[in-house]
């Protein structure tokens, strides 16, 4: 990382430690001053519930709080590796996420490279701004619109828009949201119209900034424009699609909970349940209260993730940009 | 990157200490009851007006709170308040309701004045450890200032109850609610839409099973959605039950509620020989799913089944003449007047009772299927959490409430009697903000504290039994002529087989209480069923190649275990009652 | 410079002029734009649409049958819906300028990584983008501190929010031309006249961006609610009243019966008061969202790449 502000030298007549200190804070009083009300909040709020980690190593007795009650060891963990609904939900969030990586992730910087593709600047306006709004309307929308969308025919009914034109083709209606093999589809499909434009945005920065000359003398040597979208777009965002990579492998283990738990229902639990709508059921969502289970599905989830995350971290290093550290 | 890491788990660990001391403090046990106990003995008589306001949230399953106007603006809360000299505030819910109450109580968080629904096996662990109040002792300290509860909470009864939850019945945890109807109540006996009946079963109600599948998947032919057994989860299958598992001797419902839920009896009730079958995954059940995965494939169920919110859409489908039948859930006649109303004639403004008919309890080679009641069933507890500072005055609100002037005032009579003249100035808001425009005060917030069924009970001159198990029905007073042609209908109809439907278990199946260890197991069972029966209907699982798995799962979650635990809980029960 | 782009494109379209290569990027891309945007217009037709034409079905690209508003007048008229607005608006106000305020300012002061102890709180935050103690330890700390219930659990525990965080610190650190600040303080300017006088003004069109981005994650938030208030109606946020209009029963009724006793004669279709729900939640996103979608393609760029 390059800094570009220098760090003045102190006055060096005083050298005792806490002067030391004391002089530095007063130099730089105001930016502690700055962080303060942020630092209090990430004490408290995130830092705060951390003891009741605890909880995944111990029997919990209300009576006695999280610190009196008694250690178990590694019974809970037993417990979860037993639980099948764990393990369930466990494939289906990495299922699911792969999914997202593979389709999800490539129709990002194929949508990114498109409408930088795009000649007639109003056209790409238009579709820009098409493009980014759906990232800004909430799961619970999202949910109202597919309902509306994809709801099968009844006889009370005429059903969703997409079983009207399937059956206008006369095809077959399809029960969408209640078949477990399309589930999952659904959710990347959802995923992608979802957030795709949002995505964009950094690449399509990134390809504004390339040096226009770099394809004009590319074009005197006579490349077509495919092989300067593969020899001079793609390089120069690659290090934008790195980032947003590490992004999304990082979140390998966690799950959307908004979009899962607005979309799914029990016809489709076996492929739709994931860790985090199968963790707010058992403590907090009507399906029991079992607290130590869940919080040692939670702290599970937070190892996996952040040994994943600090693997990617260190390939984001290697490139020259700027990590999320 | 390493020295940082290594110093952010030291600052975690830190603050982790400092958190968890916080933490401890505030969940401190306090014992605050024995603190004030004892003031009252002092001839100075002591009104609850000299006493500390408190503040008090009553948590209550199920009643909508959306009316936030009419709710602040209240007079029956405002009156309470002033009587009582507390402050009240209303919490409510239907999802997870019974858990969330759980997780406020082990969570150091509970409300005042709260209930469990149905599962009664909480009360021992909650007793042991020692989460709530044995409210028995407070009030016996003090029995002038609860004459009301002294006298209730030392009915032989009620140390019944508080012998089968704890082994001490002189120790009460909870406020029992007893739940009785007027009338015998049941499920599956639906309400036809006669037009529907008349065009494709020639106006003629079905009477078995097999005529009734049939009639729903012509219905499904013909272009309308035949049934809507009332379940707008996935977890709600007992109208399903009760409609067509049961005439065939069998049920489909997981183990949940009462203990013999999923349960099939041997037909030797009340002898030393009675004996109860886990049916649930049974051959007849296998049969029954079979038939409900026909009956949906034909389009003849509703194929929004269980899917969240269809439950308005079904009465909107049902007022528009799509639906064919629709499941009344409680076969009482009172629920078809209250149909008719609501959605018949909000649909249609001439709509009369004639245009729907009141079905019929099917029967399966001439049996009928047997709904097991005990006739009263013990509905809510209500508890004080331990964690409450001031359990003596959340007792002076149900005093007041059990007295025969909190009586008064939440059913609109005097001395228990009823008063015709409804157009006071005090109960017209309130039917208003609560929908009801026919005078009565429906006022559910308290009414069931003591009576399960939200009616009237006369403490002051029965004892407690007497007053809960036949509890005062005033609906008769506000009926109107139509109401009753309706009600008198129906009831004729119901007269013809809800006796055969409607099976009275011994008393002693009231005090049936499952050990600790069975929750765990109902509730797995409950899970594995809600998933297989919603594939299996659905066709995302083939019933013939899915259901040994079925019966494979129930195996391994411990269903031989519990039907051990069910025979034994009953014969404890009949040894002891 | 900036003209630079647009001659290129001139150049090409010329040399190329508009062949088949160009026809798929175009068919392509407002195929997806539709994708992205028809199931709203859809829905805000149907809104509109008298039930008589909805059921009739097919795609609406226009109303059909008149504008019919009846849906939207049930909807003001329910007192909880109303109530939940307010709340909305509120909680994203209130929501908003806290946690702009909060996050720029952490953002500004981590950002200068030159001063000591920076880069350990900056890893402190992080880290808890990828570590947290879970939902139960939350719920219990929330009740220690009596947030449960409250309104302001909905609105302070979010007020440090990481994602931004980490945006806006990137922001300060490479985007904030350093000369203007070195420039300043040679000029005896202090720290504090740094961030108002000169980081502050600068920095105004990336502020104008997040606080869009958390005022529409205010706006949309249920899940406070849902997990740390839950049942009190007087606080429930329309995010949340949307959610049970398409899961929950009791909300609808509520919205249907206040729609008969206003003068309706039959109780309105579910589904068309579903849709015109959907409809007021997207409102409020909608009115904000072409002034500022300038703004905030410049924001998130400026704080996501490095320069």
């Amino acid at each position: 990382m390059d800094k570009t502000v220098t760090v003045p030298r102190l006055p060096s007549y005083n050298r005792t430690p806490l002067n030391r200190f004391l002089a530095y804070i007063r130099k730089y009083w105001f930016l502690y001053m700055l962080i303060l009300p942020g630092f209090i909040c990430m004490a408290v709020f995130n830092y705060g519930p951390m003891y009741g980690i605890q909880l995944a190593f111990k029997d919990y007795s209300p009576r006695a709080g999280i610190w009196g009650s008694e250690w178990v060891g590694l019974d809970n963990f037993a417990r979860m590796i037993k639980d099948p609904n764990f393990i369930r939900a466990f494939k289906n969030t990495i299922v699911i996420n792969l999914k997202s990586l593979t389709f999800g992730f490539s129709f990002n910087v194929f949508l990114a490279l498109m409408i930088n593709e795009l000649k007639i600047r109003k056209v790409k306006a238009v579709v820009q701004t098409c493009v980014y709004l759906p990232y800004f309307l909430s799961w619970v929308i999202f949910a109202g619109l597919v309902q509306v969308f994809l709801e099968y025919p009844s006889t009370a009914d005429v059903g969703g828009v997409l079983n009207q034109i399937i059956m206008a083709l006369r095809g077959e209606p399809i029960d969408f949201l209640k078949d477990p093999k399309l589930f999952q589809t659904i959710l990347v499909i959802t995923n992608i119209i979802k957030t795709a434009g949002y995505s964009t945005i950094v690449y399509l920065a990134s390809l504004s900034g390339i040096d226009p000359s770099l394809y004009e003398s590319a074009q005197i040597d006579g490349a077509n424009r495919f092989d300067m979208l593969l020899h001079i777009t793609i390089p120069r965002i690659l290090p934008s699609i790195m980032i947003q990579f590490i992004l999304q492998v990082s979140s390998l283990f966690s799950s959307n909970f908004d979009q899962v738990y607005n979309l799914y229902n029990n016809y489709v639990i076996s492929t739709g349940d994931v860790l985090s709508t199968y963790i707010y059921r058992i403590s907090l969502g009507g399906g029991g209260t079992d607290f130590e289970l869940s919080t040692a599905m939670n702290l599970i989830l937070n190892v996996l993730g952040l040994i994943v995350v600090l693997g990617t971290n260190k390939f984001v290093e290697k490139l020259d940009v700027q990590g999320i550290f | 990157m390493k020295k940082y890491l290594s110093l952010l788990l030291a600052v975690v660990m830190l603050v982790s200490v400092l958190a968890g001391c916080g933490g401890e403090k505030a969940s401190d046990p306090t014992n605050a009851p024995a603190a004030d106990g004892n003031g009252s003995k002092e001839p100075v008589v002591v009104t609850n007006a000299d006493r500390k306001t408190v503040s008090i949230r009553f948590a209550q399953f199920g009643n909508s709170v959306d009316d936030i106007d009419g709710m602040k603006n209240d007079p029956i809360k405002a009156a309470i308040e002033a009587a009582v000299n507390v402050e009240l505030e209303y919490d409510t819910g239907v999802d997870g309701f019974d858990d969330r109450m759980q997780t406020e109580l082990f969570t150091g968080g509970a409300a005042e004045l709260f209930p469990t629904w149905g599962e009664t096996d909480k009360i021992a662990k909650w007793a042991e450890e020692d989460l709530v109040y044995n409210i028995a002792e407070i009030i016996n300290a003090e029995p002038d200032r609860y004459p009301t509860l002294y006298k209730i909470i030392n009915a032989p009864e009620y140390k019944a109850y508080n012998a089968l939850y704890t082994g001490d019945a002189e120790a009460a945890y909870a406020i029992y609610s007893v739940s009785a109807f007027a009338d015998p109540s049941f499920s599956g006996a639906p309400v036809y839409n006669k037009a529907i009946l008349d065009e494709i079963n020639g106006g003629k109600t079905p009477a078995t099973v097999e005529e009734f599948v049939q009639f729903v998947k012509n219905c499904g032919a013909n272009g309308y959605v035949g049934w809507w057994p009332r379940n707008n989860k996935l977890t709600a299958w007992n109208n399903v039950d009760a409609m067509i598992a049961r005439p065939q001797g069998t049920t489909i419902l997981a183990p949940m509620g009462d203990a013999w839920t999923g349960f099939v009896s041997n037909g030797k009730i009340g002898t030393a020989d009675e004996y109860w079958t886990l049916a649930t995954t049974s051959d007849a059940s296998k049969e029954v799913v079979k038939q409900l995965h026909e009956m949906y494939v034909s389009g003849g169920l509703d194929s929004g089944l269980g899917v969240k919110g269809d439950f308005d859409d079904a009465y909107a489908d049902f007022a528009a003449g799509k639906l064919a039948s629709f499941d009344n859930g409680h076969g009482y006649p009172g629920q078809f007047v209250s149909f008719v109303k609501n959605p018949w004639q909000s649909a249609h403004a001439d709509g009369t009772m004639a245009d729907l008919a009141q079905g019929l309890a099917l029967t399966h080679n001439g049996n009928y299927g047997s709904n097991y009641t005990t006739g009263t069933w013990i509905g809510a507890h209500y508890f004080i959490p331990t964690t409450c500072e001031y359990p003596d005055r959340v007792l002076d609100l149900v005093e007041y409430l059990a007295s025969a002037e909190g009586q008064d005032l939440l059913h609109n009579t005097e001395n228990y009697v009823y008063k015709s003249d409804v157009t006071s100035d005090v109960w017209n808001p309130i039917n208003i903000a609560y929908g009801y425009q026919d005078g009565r005060c429906k006022y559910v917030w308290f009414s069931y504290l003591f009576s399960g069924t939200e009616y009237q009970v006369d403490f002051t001159n029965n004892d407690w039994w007497t007053a809960v198990s036949k509890p005062i029905d005033n609906s008769n007073n506000w009926q109107t002529e139509e109401d009753a042609a309706a009600y008198d209908y129906a009831k004729g109809v119901i007269s013809t087989f809800v006796n055969e439907v409607v099976y009275y278990l011994p008393a002693y199946y009231n005090m049936i209480t499952l050990p600790a260890e069975a929750a765990d197991i109902r509730a797995k069972l409950n899970d594995i069923t809600n998933q297989y029966l919603t594939q299996m209907l659905g066709g995302q699982l083939d019933i013939e190649t899915a259901w040994p798995n079925y019966v494979a799962e129930y195996e391994a979650a411990g269903a031989v275990e519990l039907e051990k635990m069910v025979n034994d809980a009953i014969a404890a029960a009949r040894s002891n009652g | 410079m900036k003209k630079a782009p647009t001659e290129y494109r001139r150049t090409m379209l010329q040399r190329y002029g508009f062949n088949f290569y160009d026809v798929f990027v175009l068919v392509f891309c407002v195929l997806f734009a539709l994708v992205c945007i028809y199931p709203m217009w859809y829905v805000a037709v149907a809104s509109v649409t008298p039930y008589s034409e909805f059921i009739k079905g097919g795609l609406m690209l226009w109303p059909r049958g008149g504008l019919d508003l009846q849906y939207y007048e049930a909807i003001f008229n329910t007192k909880s819906t109303l109530n939940s607005m307010w709340i909305s608006v509120s909680k994203t106000v209130i929501g908003t300028v806290l946690s702009v305020i909060v996050t720029a300012t952490m953002a500004y002061g981590v950002s200068k990584t030159q001063v000591k102890g920076m880069k350990l709180i900056n890893l402190l935050v992080v880290f808890n983008l990828f570590f947290s103690g879970g939902l139960i330890p939350q719920y219990m700390l929330y009740q220690d501190l009596g947030l449960l219930r409250s309104y302001w659990v909905m609105v302070i525990p979010g007020a440090l929010n990481i994602t931004y965080f980490i945006i806006m610190r990137n922001y300060y650190s490479f985007s904030v031309p350093h000369a203007l600040e070195e420039a300043a303080q040679i000029d005896g300017c202090t720290e504090v006249g740094v961030f108002f006088r000169i980081v502050t003004p600068v920095s105004k069109a990336m502020i104008a961006a997040i606080s869009l981005f958390i005022a529409v994650l205010n706006w949309n938030d249920y899940y406070s609610y849902m997990m740390f208030i839950s049942n009190k109606t007087e606080l429930q946020p329309y995010a949340w009243v949307l959610h049970r209009m398409l899961t929950d029963q009791t909300m609808m009724n509520q919205v249907r019966n206040g729609a008969v006793s206003m003068g309706m004669a039959t109780p309105p279709p579910p589904m068309a008061l579903r849709m015109a729900c959907i409809i007021c939640a997207m409102l409020p996103i909608m009115c904000v969202y072409p002034f500022l979608q300038k703004h905030f393609t410049k924001g998130i760029t400026l704080g996501a790449v490095k320069e």
